[in-house]
């Protein structure tokens, strides 16, 4: 699989700016989770050591926080234009026992799907919430204490719904279809895995120039 | 207090481990405060200030005999006084020694997420070991009776001690040594009730119907109790009627159902996604002609089966015959 990026088969899906943001976000989402899972589960105390000890993560967790919902913004404004929903995504949406089960459905999908933009959609929406229910864990003094107890309990569902996201997010781009995570290192795909995933974008920037992100 | 002075552990914070202790002569002991013997001399704040080593805070006038306006992490014990309208004409003057309970069921250590930073000891003395502190302050929104006070410059939390480290020599606390009345006692827990109800009866007998005992069920008692003759006021004299560590908001059960919930689906997912790759493995797609040819073929279906105008604008392009894509320069 050592080879140069190759024009006759690659086509560029991410410009350096979005790989950035996205690299930002997951690794900025790695930390507080297990960090969140240092604080929130006391079994799993022993990842304080391994991330500088108690008080660094007390204080670290909610700036990494800030920084992870910043790249979640820049997702939001650079990439809103794809994630809107069309007709397409409804067929899709109804087809998604048949994708679970076969890995694919035959629809002009565009240059995402049905599951892509709900995924992103989950993403900003958990996002904003995290940090906004995090504020008042970080700083208490803000709330009483009834309002900080009820932040804790939301931000921890909302921790939990992100995990289930993550696991599902990482397993499909990385162990369920191969040259996925390509777009996301490199930048570019192979034209054979962008005509099979996304037909109607593939055609699109076919015509219009691979060059394009 | 940082070192556990050789006293039996019952528990501690975000320990799930059992506990280490298997002692059987453990003795609990508790405070009581006598409100009714207390002439809020303040004594008490000067011997807890003196004995702590704690900071002395300049104080002002705000219109009443209380000295500080509220607990601060340099200030563990506070007589608060409140003066009460009474409907008879009368007046009551409230005065209450505040500083930590030290509850059987510590909300403080239930909700403190640094292992060991929150101790209980056997004799019931609960104890923050600021080495370990991480400074969350979610003790702060744990406890029932808003003691825990953090302090911005070290960024950790302080309170009383209950002076575990007199206690565990054979001393009594400073504040029940300084107190000049009596007021403030200090025994086995078994003793101090034994005190305490005689007390309540005697003040029941001289009018105050009222009187009792604050030792809470919701927290499983108090390591600090008060005789209350008032008991009518207790909101007045600043104590909860119904104290409990469940009762913000169902906070620990549902803290201890989400862990538990959340575990199961972490490991579920990661045991799932790795059964699902076991039975369905990678999907590759198919050969690049195959795929291209497919993908063409969808944009050249017939105008009208498709209605979105993307989609046919898609076709349109790749229809035309210069649009075929030129890759690099």
């Amino acid at each position: 699989m050592l080879r140069e990026h190759d024009p006759e088969r690659d086509i560029v899906r991410y410009s350096l700016a979005d790989r950035v943001a996205h690299w930002w976000v997951s690794l900025t989402f790695i930390y507080l989770l297990l960090s969140g899972l240092a604080l929130g589960y006391p079994r799993m105390a022993w990842l304080y050591q391994i991330l500088g000890g108690g008080q660094t993560v007390r204080f670290l967790h909610p700036w990494v926080g800030v920084a992870f919902t910043l790249g979640i913004f820049y997702m939001l404004f650079a990439w809103v234009r794809d994630m809107t929903f069309d007709p397409v995504d409804r067929e899709w949406a109804r087809s998604l026992g048949t994708y679970s089960k076969e890995g694919h459905v035959d629809l002009d999908v565009g240059r995402y799907n049905a599951g892509q933009k709900g995924y992103y959609w989950f993403a900003v929406l958990t996002g904003v919430l995290l940090l906004l229910t995090g504020i008042p864990i970080w700083i208490p003094s803000l709330l009483s204490s009834g309002w900080n107890q009820a932040a804790r309990i939301i931000h921890h569902v909302l921790f939990l719904l992100t995990v289930g996201g993550f696991i599902i997010h990482v397993y499909m781009s990385t162990a369920m279809f191969p040259g996925t995570i390509r777009g996301m290192t490199t930048g570019r795909v192979e034209r054979r895995w962008a005509a099979f995933h996304h037909p109607r974008w593939f055609r699109d920037r076919d015509a219009r120039g691979t060059r394009l992100g | 207090m940082a070192t556990e002075l050789g006293l039996a552990v019952r528990r501690k914070s975000a320990t799930p481990t059992s506990s280490t202790s298997i002692r059987r002569d453990s003795i609990e002991v508790s405070k009581l405060v006598d409100i009714d013997l207390c002439i809020g001399c303040k004594a008490c704040e000067i011997a807890c200030k003196e004995w702590n080593d704690l900071e002395v805070e300049e104080t002002h006038n705000f219109g009443g005999y209380q000295s500080h306006e509220d607990l601060t992490p340099d200030t563990w014990d506070l007589m608060r006084f409140n003066e009460v309208d009474l409907e008879d004409g009368g007046i009551a003057w409230l005065i209450r020694k505040d500083s930590c309970l030290h509850c059987e069921e510590p909300g403080c250590l239930l909700a403190c997420p640094a292992p060991g930073a929150i101790v209980q000891y056997e004799n019931g003395i609960v104890d923050f070991d600021q080495e370990k502190c991480i400074g969350c302050q979610y003790c702060i929104a744990g406890c029932p009776f808003d003691i825990p006070r953090f302090d911005t410059e070290t960024k950790k939390v302080y309170k009383c001690t209950l002076c575990v480290d007199r206690v565990s020599n054979a001393l009594e606390p400073a504040c029940v040594k300084a107190c000049p009345t009596g007021s403030i006692r200090f025994g086995t827990k078994e003793a101090m009730q034994e005190y305490g109800k005689e007390k309540v009866g005697k003040l029941q007998d001289r009018g105050f119907e009222d009187a009792l005992l604050y030792d809470p069920e919701g927290v499983k008692g108090l390591h600090m109790m008060y005789v209350v003759p008032r008991g009518e006021m207790l909101e007045e004299y600043g104590l909860p009627k119904d104290p409990t560590v469940t009762s913000k908001l169902g906070f620990f059960p549902a803290m201890g159902a989400l862990r538990k919930l959340g575990s199961g689906a972490m490991w579920a997912g990661l045991l799932g996604s790795a059964l699902f790759f076991l039975r369905t493995g990678r999907r590759f797609p198919p050969p690049e002609e195959e795929a291209v040819a497919a993908a063409r073929s969808k944009g050249s279906e017939a105008p009208g089966e498709r209605t979105d105008a993307a989609t046919r604008h898609d076709a349109d392009d790749s229809l035309d015959p210069g649009s075929e894509g030129d890759g690099h320069a």
